[in-house]
Parts: C-alpha cells; structure tokens; sequence
C-alpha cells in the first residue's frame, strides 16, 4: 500500500474485556477508543439488542514512535492478559482518506418506478427524465436505499392522483412526502415522534424546493386525531415504519386518517408479517389492493 | 427499528471535540454515516463538557442513517479520577498504582447503572471493581 498513515489495531472478544481492553488500548491510540458490535433481535418488537463478538479498535499514526506505541500497548495488554485470558490483537495499515467525503461513495442514484430518483444531495442529476428527490442522508431513517422506502415510492407513484392531500405518519428524513409533493401532490402534513426527524424533512424538502406544501410536526396518529395539526385526514396516507408499530396504530385510529374512498400505503412490513398487518387493516375496514416486494420487505396498498 | 438496524458503533471521544480524522472518520465511513452531520452534533451535545471523555453510542441504520445516544463517561476514566491517578497501571498484576474506596466504587456504578449491563447495583459494583484491579487499583474497605 502506498505511504499508510495509520495503523488500525483491534481485538474481537467477548463484551467483558470491553471496559478493561478500551481502558488500556485508549492510552495509546489516537482521539479514542471504537467498539462495535452487531445487533440481533429477540422477536418482532425487540428494537435490537447488541450481540457479541464486541470488536475493540483504535488507530495509531504512522510516525517515528510508532513501533514503540505499538510494543507499549502490546506490553500494557500482555499483562491484562494474564487476569483475564485475551485474544490476540490485530494489525492493519490503512492510508489517509478525506473521511468527510470517503462515506458518500456508499450513495448513488437510484431510478424508482418509472418516474422517480433518488438522488444523494451532492450529486448532479444524470436522469433528466426523471424527478429527482434530493436526499442528505443524516439522523433519520430514508436515504432512499432501503427496499421499504423505495417500495413506498413505487406506490405513491403509481397511486398518488395530482392535488391529493397527503398525511406521513413516521415521516423520517422526509423522502416520502418531498417525493409526493414532487410528483403533484395537494399539501402534505408529515409527523414523526422524534424531533430529529421532524428537522430532517424540513430540511430536505428546503433542499427539494417543496417546503412551502410540507406542513411538519412532533406526533403519531394521536396527535393528528386530536387536532393537533390543520388536518386529520387525507386521501392518501403513507405509514413506513414497522410491522408491530402498524399494527398498534390501527388500534389508535390510522385508518380514520383515509378519507373515503382514500389509500393507505404501509411499509417496514418483513413479508412474514403480511398477514398480520392485513388482518389489522381489514378488520379497520379497509380493502386490499396490491402488494410490493423487494427482498424479505413488503409494501401493502390498502383503499377504503 | 427491528431490522432496519446494522450496527451499534462506540466512539470515546474527547467532548466537543469529534472531527473527521481517525477514530471517526474510518469508524463511520465504512458504515456510509454522514460524518460531518455526527460531528456537528456531538460537539453540540457536548460543547459544555470539555475535557471529559463523552463516549456517543451510534445506532447505525441499514440505510446508512443513524441515531446516537451520550453515554456515562467510561470507568476507567471515572476510577483515575477518584483515586487521583494519570493513567492506569502498565502491569496491574503485578504493579499498583493506587487505591479506591468501596464508596467510591458504588458512587461510580450508581453513575454508570443506567448504561451498563448489570441486574443490580452489587452487579454494577463487582463490574466497575473488575475494571479497577485491571488498571492496578487496590480496592479498599
């Protein structure tokens, strides 16, 4: 590799060493210590529990003193070994990156249905054919790349008619409604229970242009129900969020957010739990009319 | 958000202080995180508590968005403190550097309880005394 400039070192073990190995190995790496682990999940309500291996690392630059941080911290984890059995460390150089850019190249356009795109907010757009929803991927959920999200837009593309009011319970970084309102949509009301979402959209659709049709609030189907927002209901309403989530906000009320006659699109739905999630939107009287999938993800289009 | 999850990241980084070079730069990078909008955040979060290790625990999306919470500062860093040491001993099997009190050792799991994996506060405790006697911490009645 041409001039590495860091040394990443890292030990994969069990969460028990975390506290102790984190302890020493920040004494000699540079700006702090990194622990990752994986995520599993219990069943269908559990929102993720850390599961091991826990992966420990930190990086040291590449300087004269290198070979001595490394035999220091090798030394300093060689005698905490002998409490506490440890498995071996790991080396790996790595250059220097523009780390501020490097994480963009995970985004690309992405074509939708027949009309739409997905376009990371730095890009120029290479589909003039096509809408672009401009996207700063952040602290919400919906750059666009998940199968949910595209599902969703596939739908409102094809079931959304011109001037129809849209309401977007668990509205993220705002995809959906930025997208709604780019394809000729009335006004939007688009809510989300956590603020940094609700900043996301207003940021996003700043970015697309379509802030003026976007209406943005703090809340869930309660909130809408009770008056909270300028209205509460639309024709079309638009719901990406998790199956057992989708299902304890028909008990609350989400179908009476459809106006007659009006759509319902769901998503965040693993094709396991169609079922479930159909039986809650029936027994709320509403009808089925198509669903989507990409990979083990569902969208489910309901009328009333 | 069963599912939609990837990864929980760690990062213990000074207060206020997050910027794009390593550890975060590569931590996060890889994983398609939009650095800068972390870094604006923490340091936001964070900007009244400099000098302190605040580690920021990132729930990583498989969208490439994210989530993150502040953490208690690490133990380590809570024991240097109360036993009034720089750092920790090189060879803490054999060589000691200090001391702690039981109290002190409770009043840091009291602190550190809501993030830890322990059942009670005597769990807490045997754990946050784990991590003394690693550093080279005698623990003292």
């Amino acid at each position: 590799m041409a001039d590495p400039r860091w040394l990443e070192v890292s030990l994969t073990g069990d969460g028990e060493i975390v506290e102790a190995v984190s302890e020493v190995m920040g004494r000699y790496v540079s700006g702090g210590v990194v622990t990752e682990s994986g995520v599993e999940y219990n069943d269908a309500e559990d929102e993720g529990t850390p599961v091991g291996p826990v992966r420990i690392y930190g990086f040291m630059a590449v300087d004269e003193n290198l070979e001595t941080t490394r035999r220091n911290l090798e030394e300093a984890l060689w005698h905490l070994g002998q409490i506490h059995p440890l498995p071996p460390l790991e080396f790996r150089y790595i250059k220097d990156e523009n780390w501020m850019a490097a994480w963009k190249e995970h985004y690309k356009p992405i074509p939708i249905g027949k009309k739409l795109l997905v376009l990371p907010a730095w890009l120029q757009n290479s589909f003039p054919d096509r809408i672009a929803v401009r996207i700063d991927p952040s602290m919400a959920f919906g750059t666009g790349t998940h199968p949910t999200t595209r599902l969703c837009m596939q739908a409102l593309e094809t079931y959304l008619e011109p001037g129809q009011t849209v309401i977007d319970v668990g509205c993220g970084s705002g995809i959906l409604s930025i997208a709604a309102a780019l394809l000729g949509s009335g006004d939007i009301l688009a809510v989300d229970i956590d603020n940094a979402a609700v900043i996301s959209t207003k940021e996003n659709a700043s970015a697309n242009g379509v802030l003026d049709k976007i209406e943005t609030g703090i809340g869930s189907v309660k909130e809408i129900k009770t008056g909270m927002f300028s209205r509460k209901r639309a024709p079309m309403v638009v719901a990406n969020i998790l199956a057992p989530v989708i299902i304890r906000l028909f008990e609350a009320g989400l179908a009476d957010l459809v106006a007659p006659e009006g759509t319902i699109i769901l998503s965040g739905i693993l094709a396991e739990q169609a079922s479930s999630v159909e039986a809650a939107a029936i027994s709320k009287g509403l009808k089925p009319i198509e669903k989507l999938q990409i990979d083990d993800w569902v969208a489910q289009i309901f009328k009333k | 958000m069963a599912k939609k999850l990837k990864a929980i990241v760690r990062l213990q980084i000074a207060a206020g202080k997050a910027n794009p070079a390593p550890p975060i730069g590569p931590a996060l990078a890889g994983h398609g995180i939009n650095i800068m909008a972390f870094c604006k955040e923490y340091n936001a979060r964070t900007s009244t508590k400099a000098g302190e290790i605040i580690p920021a625990e990132i729930t990583i999306y498989t969208d490439g968005s994210f989530s993150f919470v502040l953490k208690t500062p690490p133990a380590g860093v809570l024991l240097r403190k109360a036993a009034g040491i720089e750092k920790g001993s090189g060879v803490p099997n054999r060589e000691k550097v200090g001391k702690v009190t039981r109290a002190q050792i409770r009043e840091i799991a009291e602190l550190k309880f809501k993030d830890m994996n322990a059942n009670d506060i005597d769990a807490a405790m045997k754990q946050i005394e784990g991590t003394a006697r690693n550093m080279g911490l005698n623990i003292v009645d």
